[in-house]
């Protein structure tokens, strides 16, 4: 008799029970793929780690004056338990063609390693070990694998000095050292022979360096040994080299948020269908206890009838998941070597606790049943509910048209009916518009003064002129370029001072602790000229400003005295300030700009600096660029704010992340449109008969019914837009916190593409989904006003 | 009297799993303008269904209706609904409200969406509660529609339907919720209303409330069996001679 009743309801009440499987479906699929994304991203980094073999420390240099100091101090450090040494040759992207065009525009040097002599597991994308790779062919990593014009099967010439090597790429690489565009170098795996010949070029010692991979039980002790490699470019030890990934753990965070919204998504609107369902089944659980049913079968039934909607969707939906959780992850993916250990276990766990949330849910909801008395039910109005909705406006006293004042008016009266969706496009909002902040910060010359730099009319990225300097003992090369940039923007009608930030590898002692800090310095500038978070900048040769970060390190405070040896002279400095900086994942100094260096030493440069000194305005300064651009020959001349842009090389990160949340929030409010609208409709057939009975056009009644989305749309931009700032302070102070600078960011909020563009675009498609929805509604007829319960 | 309605050889068939179930057979009659026709017969002989299909909410299969000079089957849906928004009333047996508007604004409802009478929203406004007033209801205007009684309720409908001055009104049974006191109530509204000059073609059971009618047709299996012209009820001494006169006429007629 039940299974009867059973078959029946599904068939009758078609369209509700599919909404309801729909968002079962969704909610499993959501689940399933969310849950095994959080367990592949949460131990990802340490699984690619782990299988890539990486070492404790990490120490990458480049030759000075042809040889490697590093080598001897590693070897004398009893610190050290095993090391292995990886030769590396570098590149600059100027040293790529194609045909004889330039081919690919990156800033910093790229490494060039080969195949045999790899102390590194890299791994394709297929995720295999890449233990070789034949003559002529080369696999690309890092940020280069991220360039548009970059392609598998490109064939160019690599030119170090008078030697060429023509290869195809191969593939692209996941690099546990120097994947992360974060980290700015990238690597290229070549065949041995490729390598053996470029290491017959002219002057190639000063092109060579050496990648250090050291195991230690003893870090303390290691970063004081090896704090006197002064031709270190970068070193860092396994848990700092993990902070470079963290930009593709936050897009995977991000993408985990994104699912987790979607789960809490499904599940408020499981609950109001279930809901909506029973509300609409009143009459009928009225009549069955007319007839002497017992609660208990009454609700058996409906808890029968749930379990197996809740059992279908789940199984369909933990199928889906595989290819949707596949997609979430296909941009972290591609540089993170993720296992996939237990996924299936984990899908079907959740795709299980869907149909238990279902299930009680329904439990909960048909408690209902309890409270009411037949005679209740019956006479409770046409559905069973009581009229409880008030109007909250006057159509009499209202100027608005019939259209507007329904549908503002029906959502004003039965908010908690349009709650699900307020929250889901709020959510939704927040998430793109928290993302556009951090992506427009990124590219904002706000930013400037958090590389520890000064804000200049134009900065000339040029690696070459760098590199040539670096590692060089001829102390007059920089100022030789220095003085030729000048000199030609003088004779160009660009009066213009240039001058360029270095940066040295400097070993710092406090008490007991020593280590290895890259100190910035421009003899220039003065250090007042910087912006400090506390203390007072470095005004005497004896006194020095170090970020929170290396303080913390040191186990030092502003007062504190260290000691370090510059250019080979250890002199005592007080520590007069700290400073927030994105440079080197927040681990970074200044020195006072009198205090003498050696150019040769320096590890790392900034770009040259260009000040014109007649102060053109920003148009001028625009088309000074361009200028410059050709008269130097190349495209790395930029603006602060697009030399903030490349600083970070994250901007493009959180672009695509925003991208892919929008997307997936104007899905998501394309599928929750879709299925409110729908379940509206059927829940409204006697309004919408009655309104065509009295006269109402179809088009009348949808325009009613995109109201209501529109106005639910505002709701929500209204919300998002009082919550933007305290979410995107919370989200966003995380995320630049991670990548080295504090709280205290001057964030960039772009007001119209907040909240305009973006509202707009969620208020078109989900206006556009809501009217083709209700478009439905022409299949009730007047005539059924009498036939719809 | 011009002629209003003109319903020849209306014919309706439903098809339920895959069976043809003739509702309407070829039924022919007219309605002149003032009229007020009481369709009757018993339970599943068409009635309802006569009424929809001759008011334009249902699609004849067969046959035509001509209302004031125009074939309603040469009609568009949107032109359709512009003839109910302006020249029909309606009143239901349910009292179909829509459910989060007061009851003032349900009755108003119509005139706004119509451009017939045109006004201002006040003018409107002031429309509807003359309305109200006449049928005895203004002090329920702001009410919600569960916070009035049925005959209240119905009265409003009765406002709702005449908002915009059709020139008829159909009436499903639109007395068949309602106790007989409010009943009686209604009817006399409607009558009112016929006596002002409005058409009204309605559906009903009870033998006193098609005694108020000018007409009654009678219809079996979705045949008009007969017709009774009764006239114009002139005062209410007469209402029980009608009342035995349909009876007598209804029992011959096989009711």
């Amino acid at each position: 008799m039940f299974l009867r009743i059973l078959k029946k309801d599904l068939k009758r009440k078609k369209s509700m029970n599919i909404i309801l499987l729909i968002f079962v479906i969704l909610s499993a699929m959501f689940a399933s793929s969310s849950s095994y994304n959080m367990l592949a991203v949460y131990g990802g980094i340490d699984y690619f780690f782990e299988k890539a073999e990486m070492s404790d420390y990490v120490i990458l240099t480049l030759n000075q004056n042809g040889e490697d100091p590093a080598e001897e101090i590693i070897r004398n450090s009893d610190a050290v338990k095993e090391c292995n040494k990886e030769d590396i040759i570098f590149y600059s992207a100027g040293d790529i063609t194609q045909n004889g065009e330039k081919y690919v525009s990156f800033e910093n040097p790229g490494v060039i390693v080969s195949a045999k002599g790899m102390k590194l597991k890299c791994f394709d994308r297929d995720n295999e070990v890449i233990t070789d790779v034949p003559k002529g062919h080369v696999y690309v990593g890092g940020i280069m694998s991220t360039l548009e014009e970059v392609h598998i099967g490109d064939t160019i010439d690599l030119k170090i000095e008078d030697k060429t090597v023509t290869v195809t790429i191969d593939g692209y690489l996941k690099d546990a050292l120097l994947g992360s565009p974060f980290i700015g170098n990238t690597r290229m795996i070549m065949n041995d022979s490729d390598y053996s010949e470029l290491l017959g070029a002219q002057n190639i010692e000063n092109h060579c360096g050496g990648i250090y991979y050291i195991r230690t039980d003893d870090m303390e002790g290691l970063q004081n040994d090896v704090a006197g490699v002064y031709n270190s470019l970068f070193s860092a030890d396994a848990a700092t080299v993990k902070l470079t990934f963290m930009l593709d753990m936050l897009t995977a965070a991000l993408l985990m948020i994104v699912s987790i919204c979607l789960i809490l998504i499904a599940f408020t609107m499981l609950s109001f269908t279930i809901k909506f369902t029973l509300t609409e089944d009143f009459r009928e659980i009225g009549v069955m206890k007319a007839v002497g049913l017992k609660n208990r079968s009454i609700r058996g039934m409906y808890m029968v009838k749930y379990l197996c909607i809740s059992v279908v969707g789940a199984l369909i939906g933990y199928f889906a998941s595989i290819p949707f959780g596949n997609l979430l992850m296909a941009g972290v993916s591609d540089r993170l070597l993720l296992g996939d250990e237990g996924s299936a276990g984990v899908g079907i766990i959740s795709a299980c606790a869907v149909v238990l949330v279902v299930f009680l849910f329904c439990y909960h909801c048909t408690r209902r049943i309890k409270k009411l008395s037949p005679i209740d039910a019956v006479r409770s109005g046409e559905t069973g509910e009581r009229y409880k909705a008030k109007s909250v406006l006057n159509l009499s006293k209202s100027r608005f048209g019939s259209n507007l004042f329904l549908g503002l008016n029906d959502v004003l009266s039965k908010p908690r009916q349009y709650l699900s969706m307020i929250i889901t496009f709020t959510i939704c909002l927040l998430l793109v518009m928290m993302l556009a902040t951090a992506a427009n910060t990124l590219m904002s010359e706000k930013l400037v003064y958090l590389f520890g730099t000064t804000k200049s009319d134009a900065y000339y990225n040029s690696t070459e002129k760098i590199m040539e300097a670096m590692g060089n003992s001829d102390e007059t090369i920089l100022d030789k370029s220095i003085t030729e940039m000048e000199d030609t923007l003088a004779k160009n009608g660009m009066p213009a001072d240039v001058h360029v930030e270095l940066n040295y590898q400097i070993p710092v002692k406090f008490g007991d602790k020593q280590m290895q800090v890259l100190m910035q310095q421009c003899t220039e500038t003065k250090t007042t000229d910087y912006v400090y978070d506390e203390g007072l900048a470095p005004v005497y040769i004896n006194e020095v400003a170090f970020t929170p970060k290396i303080l913390e390190e040191l186990g030092a405070k502003i007062g504190d005295k260290v000691k370090m040896t510059v250019a080979g002279v250890e002199s005592e400095y007080t520590i007069s300030a700290s400073f927030v900086s994105l440079n080197q994942l927040g681990r970074i100094g200044r020195l006072h700009q009198d205090v003498k260096t050696r150019c040769g030493d320096a590890a790392s440069a900034f770009a040259f600096q260009i000040d014109f000194k007649d102060n053109p305005d920003e148009k001028e300064v625009a088309a000074r660029i361009e200028r410059m651009r050709e008269i130097f020959n190349t495209d790395k001349i930029y603006n602060a704010a697009e030399f903030v842009d490349k600083c970070t090389n994250s901007s493009a990160t959180i672009i695509m992340a925003k991208n892919m949340v929008l997307m997936i929030a104007l899905l998501i409010a394309i599928l929750i449109t879709v299925l409110m609208e729908r379940s509206f409709i059927s829940k409204e057939a006697s309004e919408i008969a009655l309104m065509k009975a009295i006269g109402f056009k179809t088009r009348s009644v949808s325009a009613q019914h995109t109201v209501r989305f529109v106005v639910v749309i505002v709701i929500s931009t209204l919300l998002a837009m009082a919550l933007n700032w305290p979410f995107t302070k919370i989200v966003c102070d995380q995320i630049f916190g991670i990548m080295g600078a504090g709280s205290g960011i001057e964030y960039k909020i772009e007001g119209l593409e907040l909240f305009a563009l973006y509202p707009a675009i969620l208020a078109v498609v989900v206006s556009l989904a809501a009217w083709l929805t209700s478009l439905y509604a022409k299949t009730i007829k007047a005539d059924q006003i009498g036939n719809i319960e | 009297m011009s002629r209003l309605i003109e319903v020849n050889d209306l014919c309706k068939t439903y098809v339920v799993n895959k069976k043809q179930n003739n509702v309407l057979r070829n039924v022919n009659f007219s309605i002149e303008e003032g009229e007020m026709v009481a369709v009757m017969g018993p339970s599943g002989s068409g009635k309802s269904t006569l009424l929809y299909t001759v008011s334009g909410m249902d699609k004849m299969t067969a046959g035509e209706v001509t209302f004031n000079g125009r074939k309603l089957s040469s009609l568009r849906d949107n032109e359709m609904a512009d003839v109910r928004l302006d020249e029909m009333g309606f009143i239901f047996q349910q009292m179909y409200m829509m459910k989060n508007l007061s009851i003032l604004d349900n009755i108003i409802l119509p005139a706004v969406k119509s451009k017939k009478e045109g006004g201002s929203r006040k003018e409107i406004r002031d429309r509807g509660l003359a309305l109200m007033h006449k049928l005895g209801i203004e002090e329920t205007a702001g009410n919600d529609i569960n916070e009035v009684s049925g005959g209240q309720l119905q009265r409003a409908c009765i406002c709702r339907s005449m908002i915009n001055k059709p020139r008829v009104i159909f009436a499903d049974e639109p007395t068949g919720a309602l106790n007989r006191s409010a009943s009686d109530e209604v009817m006399n509204e409607i009558v009112g209303l016929n006596n002002e000059g409005t058409t009204v073609m309605l559906v009903t059971h009870d033998v006193k409330v098609a005694a108020k009618c000018t007409r009654v047709l009678y219809i079996v299996d979705g045949n008009i069996k007969g017709e009774k012209n009764l006239g114009k009820c002139e005062n209410t001494s007469q209402v029980r001679e009608r009342e035995r006169d349909l009876n007598n006429w209804l029992m011959e007629m096989g009711w």
